[in-house]
């Protein structure tokens, strides 16, 4: 993993996006605030001034009123409080137009208004001054003109007053006119700044959700597919985030697992139903060779019987020969036919016997071939037993990053709903893939308590195809004796056919050697019945190898069937 | 004010200038009045290689202009040799004055009138603007409180028709053995005459608006006397009388020759820009060293003030005015 790729998770996408927002939004915040605070410290410097000056364009008004009223009054009644009046009303005057000066925010024109008010003023108040004092002297009519001329610069002073007190008011809708302006620039520039920041979350969460959601659905894509049985490697869009690129890796490796397991199954199962034919051929031709075994010791018998039947009346004929020495040649001659074809059959049956005891070697091999592949079938399952250990471990894992996953969600409120429906669905596939698990378990259960019963009847079935070698044998071995003897009897039947004319006395001889050869003929016809009896149980065997054969091919084919619907 | 500020310009360009330009005086009539110094304000504003105005002559023109040369993108450097209101230079960052206040006037002529002439009664005869309602103000108020009583306080404009009146009434009311004229020298022409004719027998005495007053025994405060001792003045005083036909400079002439000492001083050091001038001014006695000029030490305070420098009482004596003793 790449210092790059440790930081392709899906918590850092969401924390990017996050702070995508967060850098972006701030910005927004911090213009939107100043656009606001600079229409409060406007319209606050606005009002101020105008406050200000209108406090000062009033004061100036009333003083200059103050300061005529006092001046006319001390005319027609000389007191020294209406003189104090005048004197104080026209102090104030200059103190409020040295104020009026002082505003910023003046024009240069209402400057010099200004400037001009204070020349009235003082021209006013000089004059009003000499009226008082040709007044104190008792100079009325002086005093009159004076008052008079005092009129002119006074009458012009209120007018100055009063218009400045006018400027001012327009200047007072300016401002109001100002501010409103100020308002909707700034309006807009909130406007603007709301629309940007609805742009950029839009953005960021559009991108954020992509970054999850895309990746999210393609391993819900490839899982889905994997419990639909398609076990083709998945291929996958784009950079995963960390903690799905884990999930994918694992899920990869579980579905590589299970490909190579499948393909040894079906690979195993073929070579079984191959065995199991096999074995059902092996079988078949077993059962034909013990039918064949049994007919000939069948005929054996037959012939045993006959040929004891045949050395007691040869017995009774040498008995009677002793009185009838004369047909003894001819009896002789029967007896040396009879050796013959018994020796043929004999040798006969010896040879069926040797190709049987060739056979019966056959059986064995496959008997303990098909043993040696059971045997390896209980490990594969024991592998399968492993491997499902591992998927359950898997899902365990899964369904715990599934349940992080939806904590995480949670954490990240709203946005992580989508994460939240999308960590559920990994959870169902956790449990799924576990459930599928149990399932696999169980079906392995029982393949292997079919192949234990199946091994238990091979091991049988070599039980009694090896016990059947040494049988055969005794029967080659009785079989030999039978030919031996056999040879034996032609020859002495020869000396007697040759020499019974000559030698009558050896008649009696002749009897005992035929007791010995009736005896002979007793146990070969009960070593026969031996022989018929082991093949008929040979052939028992056979067919109940041949049923555990077909078992066998059954359970080939329920594998079979078992992993037929998987791809891999 | 003119004379002594050409005198100060050709010295300097007689020594080569400054940074090897020679200064150049761009001359301007406000006529003393308010209006008109609002529009010469605006004309020198709009000159860009004016950095700075020597200048106006009166308070009353000074605060006129002083919101002009202080507004703007590039605010103008303004130092009055002799604007005396106390408030002339107060929020006004660029506005400056080489002279004292007429605090400082009112104070110390309302001091001489009750400690070396042991006047109790007083009249003022003020002019009716700025300056005069200024000087009038501390000296009535000083007076009052040295233990003196102010028998009438008049105002006055140059088109009042006669001081009669006011005398007049003056001498009903008993008299006074001080006659303040905080005006100018034309008022006060005009006022000794009308005393003689209404027998007021009072010692004239006035401000620096009086300054140039040829009435012998007038006593007059000022920031600059001619005699002041030391050798700058000595040399600055026998230059103007050889360049100005053996006239003596005033307090108005000495303050603009030492400004205009002073700021080509100030360009040298910062060059020719109008806010860097203008903080090396403000610099001077703080941040550079005082400077030492005909009229006295110029150090300024955060007002654009100098408040270390001093008022002197001076008399007419043979039609000039000279340090008077007491």
């Amino acid at each position: 993993m790449t210092g790059l790729e440790r930081f392709n998770t899906l918590r850092v996408r969401i924390a990017l996006g996050g702070l995508a927002l967060v850098a972006g939004m701030v910005p927004i915040a911090f213009i939107g605030i100043s656009a606001l605070s600079t229409i409060g410290t406007t319209v606050a410097a606005e009002l101020d001034q105008l406050q200000r000056v209108t406090a000062v364009s009033n004061g100036v008004t009333v003083a200059v009123s103050d300061e005529i009223r006092a001046a006319e009054q001390y005319l027609s009644a000389r007191t020294p409080e209406v003189q104090q009046q005048f004197r104080t009303a026209a102090a104030s005057v200059y103190t409020f137009q040295q104020a009026l000066q002082s505003l910023g925010a003046l024009t240069e024109e209402e400057r010099i208004a200004v400037t001009r008010l204070e020349n009235l003023q003082a021209q006013a108040e000089v004059w009003y001054a000499y009226a008082h004092a040709l007044a104190d002297l008792g100079r009325r009519e002086d005093a009159h003109a004076a008052a008079i001329t005092a009129r002119e610069p006074a009458e012009q002073l209120l007018a100055s007053v009063l218009s400045v007190a006018e400027g001012q008011s327009r200047q007072a809708e300016a401002t109001t006119d100002r501010l409103v302006d100020a308002a909707r620039t700034r309006r807009s520039v909130v406007l603007l700044v709301l629309a940007t920041s609805v742009v950029i979350a839009t953005l960021v969460g559009v991108a954020l959700f992509r970054s999850v959601d895309r990746p999210v659905q393609d391993l819900v894509g490839a899982a889905r597919r994997f419990g639909a049985g398609d076990f083709r490697p998945m291929t996958l869009r784009g950079t995963m985030p960390g903690e799905l690129r884990e999930l994918t890796d694992a899920m990869d490796s579980v579905g590589a697992r299970l490909r190579t397991i499948i393909v040894a199954v079906t690979n195993e199962s073929q070579q079984m139903a191959d065995t199991a034919s096999d074995l059902s051929a092996v079988s078949e031709e077993l059962a034909a060779t013990s039918g064949e075994i049994t007919t000939a010791m069948v005929d054996i018998s037959n012939s045993a019987e006959k040929q004891v039947s045949g050395l007691e009346h040869s017995r009774q004929r040498m008995e009677h020969l002793a009185t009838l020495a004369r047909k003894n040649a001819d009896v002789t001659q029967r007896v040396v036919t009879l050796g013959q074809q018994i020796r043929r059959l004999a040798d006969d049956r010896r040879r069926e016997m040797a190709t049987a005891g060739a056979s019966i070697a056959d059986v064995r091999t496959v008997v303990e071939r098909s043993a040696r592949q059971v045997e390896e079938l209980e490990r594969l399952t024991a592998a399968i037993d492993d491997f499902i250990d591992l998927i359950k471990r898997i899902s365990s894992q899964t369904n715990l990053l599934a349940l992080n996953a939806a904590i995480e969600a949670a954490r990240a409120g709203e946005r992580g709903l989508g994460f939240a429906v999308v960590a559920e669905e990994v959870r169902h596939l956790a449990d799924s893939s576990a459930k599928a698990a149990e399932e696999v378990a169980d079906t392995v259960r029982t393949i292997r308590h079919q192949m234990s019963e199946v091994a238990q009847t091979m091991a049988s079935g070599r039980g009694k195809v090896a016990a059947l070698g040494p049988m055969a044998e005794g029967v080659q071995r009785a079989l030999g004796d039978i030919a031996s003897a056999v040879a034996e009897v032609e020859q002495t039947t020869a000396n007697v056919s040759r020499e019974a004319r000559a030698h009558l006395e050896a008649t009696d001889e002749i009897g005992a050697v035929l007791r010995t050869v009736s005896e002979a003929a007793s146990s070969h016809a009960s070593s026969a019945e031996q022989v018929t009896a082991a093949a008929e149980e040979q052939g028992a065997s056979t067919e109940e190898m041949a049923a555990q054969a077909n078992a066998l091919t059954q359970a080939a084919e329920r594998l079979r069937a078992l992993v037929k619907d998987l791809r891999v | 004010m003119r004379l002594a500020a050409e005198l100060a310009v050709r010295e300097i360009n007689a020594a080569g200038g400054v940074r090897g330009r020679p200064l150049a005086l761009v001359l301007l009539d406000d006529s003393a009045s308010t209006q008109r110094a609002i529009q010469v304000a605006r004309q020198f504003y709009d000159m860009p290689d004016v950095y700075a105005v020597v200048g106006h002559l009166t308070s009353g023109t000074t605060i006129a202009a002083a919101p002009v040369y202080n507004g703007g993108a590039t605010p103008l450097l303004e130092i009055s040799p002799s604007a005396s209101s106390p408030t002339a230079t107060h929020g006004a960052p660029y506005t400056f004055r080489v002279c004292p206040t007429d605090l400082l006037h009112g104070a110390r002529l309302a001091a001489w009138a009750r400690r070396q002439l042991a006047a109790e009664r007083a009249a003022v005869l003020y002019l009716n603007d700025e300056y005069g309602r200024g000087v009038r103000q501390v000296f009535t108020s000083s007076f009052t409180s040295l233990g003196g009583r102010v028998i009438t306080d008049d105002p006055y404009l140059p088109d009042l028709p006669s001081f009669q009146p006011y005398l007049e009434r003056l001498q009903r009311a008993g008299g006074a053995q001080v006659v303040m004229v905080a005006g100018t020298r034309a008022g006060a022409e005009a006022i000794m005459p009308a005393m003689r004719a209404a027998g007021v027998t009072a010692q004239v005495m006035g401000g620096d608006g009086l300054t140039g007053l040829e009435i012998d025994g007038t006593l007059i405060s000022s920031a600059y006397l001619p005699d002041r001792p030391g050798e700058r003045n000595a040399a600055f005083v026998a230059a103007y009388r050889r360049a100005y036909d053996s006239r003596l400079p005033d307090h108005r002439g000495a303050g603009a020759y030492d400004i205009i000492h002073l700021l080509a001083r100030g360009l040298d050091a910062v060059g020719p820009h109008r806010d860097h001038l203008r903080d090396w001014v403000a610099g001077v006695g703080t941040e550079t060293p005082a400077f030492e000029g005909v009229t006295g030490t110029i150090a300024f305070d955060e007002n654009g003030d100098v408040p270390n420098k001093d008022v002197v009482v001076g008399v007419v004596r043979g039609g000039q005015l000279v340090t008077a003793t007491p």
